[in-house]
């Protein structure tokens, strides 16, 4: 037979794990509120929650393999509730990390960009120039596999 | 000692393929470029053999010439400015004479092998003079002073002459190690400071660089463009887009208005064996008006994966079939049959995927 699916072809591939989580959740969110509401507002709060879903569904597909996922898995987290313990405890991390992370030499030729890249990439701020190529490389691939399965959701849902 | 008896019996086999006749020729070259050795730099930081030998030059020489001249003479000095990272100092004398005897016969031939060499033939000589069971001691003391200053003339000698030796500039670190942690060999390139500190950035420098290769990869369009800013700058309008597609996609999830109620959860669980599939199976055999559908698909394909797969050419087909369903779903029929097409809609959907 053969096999168009290509998440078929690895199960545990970063897509099929994104694609899967992200469908489980977005059910949820069309399950949560009543069909017939089409008002801005309601659609703007569920576009706030299925943009949240899907950055979780994403993180939780990477796991902590990542810096930024972890940074985007601790966002997350503690963003609903803002308990004071868990955010004087990762900030001083977070401290700690970027008073090493970046020596002069690697400043150098690189300052404004790299600094962009910095707010562009969840939890960039604590890493050295060399990190934060590598992590965007691994954060670039996940976004356009999060935007090629998004949509593919959207063009099948819409006629 | 155990990798040096490695390279010399490698050194032993490539003799006897270079074939080993000394003229008498090549050995007066060597001791012309001994004398100019021993002689010239005397002066300034006393780096050549009487160094080691604590010898005035002219007994020195005498030395060199008194047992057989071509195995003593080490290799010329124009060459010495390689070290290899690791000696090791063999206290075997055959060992020892057999590398004197392939540094000469190698010559000016083979650079790598006489980077091999010159070292080692250099404490060869001092071994020779020496006590042979005094000789680690001594050596190893008066070799990191050694490394050091022939690494100074290296560098003159880098600098200063127009061949394009690369020289292994990891010796610095590695006398002081002295053959105990594993290093990094990093080439210095001619003219280029060889201190610990500008290796390690010129390391971090090729790693970076690297990285910005890959990137360049992976960010379309970025080939063509030289500089590093502004690749710099197509990555994080690269990023950027992505992100607000990201957005502007959830948006249009969020104002899709989904005809079926979504009621994936349990469908969607490749994790969980087999009993919620089963669960699922009664809901899907009961329908009658979607017969093809079940055909294949809800046999044991659910329990592993649950990406369907069926072939494709029924998806087609069985797409526009759905969609002349949906509509009347929404207004006629109950929540079981709607929870069947939105279950088997999302199959198609994982298909697709």
């Amino acid at each position: 037979m053969n096999k168009y699916n290509p998440d078929r072809m690895n199960p545990s591939s970063l897509r099929s794990r994104f694609t899967t989580r992200f469908l489980r959740n977005l059910s949820k969110i069309h399950a949560q509120k009543p069909s017939s509401s089409s008002s801005p507002a309601e659609i703007f709060r569920r576009y706030r929650r299925i943009k949240v879903a899907a950055d979780k569904s994403m993180a939780y597909s990477v796991r902590s393999r990542r810096t930024w996922s972890r940074a985007m898995l601790w966002k997350l987290r503690t963003r609903p509730c803002s308990t004071s313990i868990r955010k004087t405890r990762h900030e001083k991390q977070n401290k700690n990390r970027t008073t090493t992370a970046t020596t002069g030499e690697d400043r150098v030729g690189f300052g404004v960009e790299a600094d962009e890249l910095r707010e562009l990439v969840p939890g960039g701020e604590a890493m050295d120039l060399c990190n934060l190529l590598h992590e965007t490389a691994h954060y670039i691939k996940c976004l356009t596999t999060q935007v090629q399965v998004m949509k593919k959701i959207a063009d099948f849902y819409s006629p | 000692m155990e990798s040096n008896a490695g390279t010399t019996e490698t050194r032993s086999n490539l003799t006897a393929s270079d074939g080993g006749e000394v003229t008498a020729f090549e050995s007066l070259q060597f001791t012309d470029k001994i004398h100019r050795l021993i002689l010239a730099p005397t002066t300034d930081n006393a780096s050549s053999f009487t160094a080691l030998l604590e010898l005035p030059p002219p007994q020195a020489v005498e030395l060199l010439h008194s047992p057989d001249s071509p195995k003593l003479i080490a290799a010329s000095p124009p060459n010495v400015e390689v070290f290899e990272g690791s000696f090791r100092f063999p206290s075997n004398t055959g060992l020892i004479e057999r590398d004197a005897r392939f540094s000469v016969f190698s010559g000016e031939a083979n650079n790598s092998n006489e980077k091999r060499n010159s070292p080692e033939s250099k404490n060869v000589i001092a071994n020779l003079e020496k006590n042979v069971k005094t000789e680690p001691a001594e050596t190893e003391s008066s070799q990191p002073t050694v490394e050091k200053r022939s690494i100074k003339r290296k560098n003159r000698e880098n600098k200063v002459k127009g061949s394009t030796k690369k020289s292994k500039t990891a010796a610095n670190e590695s006398s002081e190690d002295a053959e105990k942690l594993p290093y990094v060999h990093v080439r210095a390139r001619r003219g280029q400071a060889t201190d610990s500190h500008s290796l390690a950035e010129r390391a971090r420098r090729e790693k970076i660089n690297a990285r910005m290769k890959l990137l360049q990869e992976l960010v379309p369009g970025c080939n063509k463009i030289s500089g590093t800013a502004l690749v710099l700058d197509e990555i994080i309008n690269h990023v950027q887009s992505l992100q607000r597609q990201v957005e502007f996609l959830s948006m249009k999830l969020a104002a899709v208005n989904p005809r079926i109620d979504f009621n994936l959860d349990s469908v969607f669980t490749s994790e969980s064996g087999g009993s919620l599939m089963d669960s699922n199976f009664p809901s899907l055999v009961m329908p009658a008006m979607w017969p093809e559908v079940q055909g294949n698909g809800h046999t044991q394909q659910y329990q592993h994966q649950w990406h369907l797969d069926a072939l494709q050419q029924p998806v087609w087909g069985r797409e526009e079939v759905c969609n002349n369903y949906i509509t009347p779903e929404n207004s006629l029929l109950t929540y079981d049959s709607s929870a069947n097409s939105a279950t088997l809609q999302a199959n198609q959907l994982k298909m697709e995927l």
